[in-house]
């Protein structure tokens, strides 16, 4: 069978490849909830290059998952609200039709959700679920279609995927199905792929095979990922840059090879330390970041971070630190009126080794 | 060489003898009501005035009635306008209250709304009362009571095909479709429908069962088919006057209409619990 033409070819690319895949400036998402307006993403500014891999961390309620649906243009239109731009490839995402969005979806831009339990139709046989796009943005007939969905989850590692075509979701287990879900977002070769938590419902061994998947079907493919986690020690070692997220607002941004080596941010850090590590002897308490996030609806004034911080001064809480430069590095940016010395950080140990 | 994937065979509960011989007896009713003409029975229509009232006997097995009509003959043409008006209306409320609970529940907004509350106000108005008023007005052929019955029945599936909509479209996995760039005409047909389907099916049966209840209703107050053609709300009808001299009259048509509600019933009930996926099993 071959293996890899029919997905790949499907595409033929033709418009330049220079300038960046995705540029976001200062993009606002706001929510009106019965208690008021609640800004989910703050002012975002961001680049994304073909082929390159961008983590986004954060905790809970970080605006990370808001982001990556902001991006996509996915977030329902009654009662959000969007502001800045989100440009793809030329094409503006924010406010677009549905109409423009539906060439993007699936062909250039693909998800890879969460809970592969919830995001695969539980009643329509795989073999559908990946072929319905092919059929959408591709001029394959059904044979074809259903030839490179074979292929597909052959490259996404499932065995048998001849057979394994016919089966229903509910057969498969839930590593299985993940692979699925990122062989149905491979099926027309996007530019980018969103992955947003795509680990998080699967038992560790599974998260490091589908991440390592991610990787290299990236690698092939030469396509963009961004990868939205909780968990500093996912993206450790599987990006080229980290943006980590706080309240909506991006407070630090680096080359993962800086931003471990010399984080300037107390919130990366803290995130970082909050991360078990293997090295650990066993029944370690976990480290975790006092306090709360702040209440999104009614932000409070100064740094987002500062009734968290171990640093925080005065000046914190009255006035918000912009994003700036750090001065050896004009690519390392962070939002801190104290940051952190270099060599604050310490070494990250995770589950694929130092770094 | 690839190990052989072992997909594992769906185990499905056996359904069991109590759906199989319902499913048996709806299948013969229907059969005998459409080979009705072919198989020999006596004119539905035309008595015998030499044997009027007359109870079970060979010639005529389930008795005459009170103009010397073969009964055993009116409860099989009668099964004819029940099942059409049955299942006829029900195919007409399913396609209308099935079409557009699907859109609001998908779409929200004002589409559901407006659509909603005009369903509240549908179902706020006794439907017989309605049914009985538009009857009245529009006439009382077999089309027109199962266009109107169709549309009386259209408010209560709209609601249920809504709700069953509803805990679906919130899923993932239609936001996953929109994320491959499928149109909401695919989202509603190829990912919700098939999920939907189950609740259309036994939903459309027992709605049938209710449908003939509603119809012997009125027949009962003389406003179903016109006379003389049997139907078993007619023939319910007409035994009343004889209830005491002949109680035969009475028990046929009703057993035929309860036997076959009954089925229909046992029938999608089953289904229903047959189809009903439980989580643990995803």
């Amino acid at each position: 069978m071959s293996n890899d033409t029919t997905a790949t070819d499907a595409f033929p690319q033709a418009e330049d490849l220079s300038g960046p895949l995705l540029t976001v400036k200062d993009l606002r998402t706001t929510f009106s909830t019965p208690r008021g307006d609640l800004t989910a993403v703050d002012g975002v500014s961001l680049e994304l290059g073909r082929g390159e891999t961008l983590g986004i961390v954060g905790e809970s309620g970080s605006g990370k998952t808001v982001l990556s649906r902001s991006i996509m243009g996915l977030l329902p239109r009654s009662k959000t609200t969007q502001s800045g731009s989100i440009l793809f490839e030329g094409t503006e995402i924010v406010d677009a039709p549905d109409a423009t969005l539906r060439d993007i979806w699936g062909a250039k831009i693909a998800m890879v959700f969460q809970d592969p339990m919830t995001s695969l139709n539980p009643v329509v046989r795989i073999e559908r679920q990946i072929t319905e796009s092919l059929r959408l943005h591709t001029t394959m007939d059904k044979a074809e279609a259903k030839a490179t969905a074979i292929s597909l989850l052959g490259q996404v590692g499932i065995p048998s995927p001849a057979e394994r075509v016919r089966a229903y979701p509910f057969q498969l287990s839930g590593g299985m199905r993940q692979r699925v879900t990122i062989a149905i977002a491979l099926a027309c070769s996007p530019r980018l792929l969103l992955a947003d938590e795509p680990t998080t419902g699967l038992d560790v061994t599974v998260q490091a095979q589908i991440l390592d998947l991610l990787s290299s079907l990236q690698a092939e493919r030469h396509m963009a990922v961004i990868l939205v986690t909780h968990d500093l020690g996912v993206v450790a070692t599987r990006t080229d840059r980290i943006a980590v997220m706080y309240a909506g607002h991006i407070v630090e941004m680096a080359s993962t090879r800086r931003l471990f080596a010399s984080m300037a941010m107390p919130y990366t850090q803290a995130l970082l330390k909050s991360t078990p590590r293997i090295s650990d002897p066993s029944h370690t308490r976990l480290t975790a970041i006092d306090g709360r996030p702040p209440d999104l609806i009614n932000p409070p004034t100064g740094c987002a971070f500062a009734p968290r911080c171990d640093y925080a001064t005065e000046q914190c809480r009255i006035e918000a630190p912009p994003l700036r430069t750090a001065p050896e590095d004009p690519t390392h940016l962070f939002a801190c009126w104290n940051p952190l010395q270099t060599g604050h950080a310490g070494t990250v140990t995770t589950a694929k080794g130092e770094l | 060489m690839e190990p052989k994937a072992v997909v594992p065979s769906r185990k499905r509960k056996p359904l069991g003898k109590v759906f199989w011989i319902s499913v048996g007896w709806i299948g013969l009713v229907f059969l005998l009501a459409i080979i009705a003409s072919w198989i020999g029975l006596e004119d539905p229509n035309n008595g015998d005035y030499a044997l009027i009232n007359a109870g079970p006997s060979w010639g005529h097995p389930f008795g005459t009635d009170d103009l010397g009509r073969d009964i055993l003959s009116r409860v099989i043409y009668g099964a004819r306008v029940s099942l059409i008006v049955g299942f006829g209306a029900m195919a007409i409320g399913m396609t209308l209250g099935g079409t557009l609970g699907m859109i609001a529940a998908y779409r929200r907004g004002a589409v559901d709304t407006l659509v909603s509350a005009a369903s509240y106000v549908m179902l706020a108005f006794p439907a017989l009362v309605a049914v009985i008023a538009i009857v009245a007005f529009w006439g009382h052929e077999i089309w027109k009571i199962t266009i109107i019955v169709g549309i009386a029945s259209t408010p209560l599936v709209y609601r249920v095909i809504r709700a069953a909509t509803l805990s679906y479209a919130t899923r993932e996995f239609v936001t996953a479709a929109k994320a491959q760039g499928a149109t909401d005409t695919r989202i509603l047909t190829r990912e919700l429908l098939p999920n939907v389907l189950p609740t259309v099916i036994s939903y459309f049966l027992i709605g049938v069962a209710t449908v003939i209840i509603l119809e012997g209703a009125l027949a009962f107050l003389g406003l179903s088919v016109p006379a003389p053609t049997a139907s078993w709300g007619n023939m319910i009808n007409e035994s009343r006057t004889y209830l005491s001299d002949n109680p035969w009259l009475a028990l046929f048509p009703s057993l035929a209409m309860f036997l076959f509600l009954i089925a229909l019933n046992l029938v999608g009930d089953t289904l229903r619990q047959s189809f009903d996926v439980q989580e643990s099993k995803l």
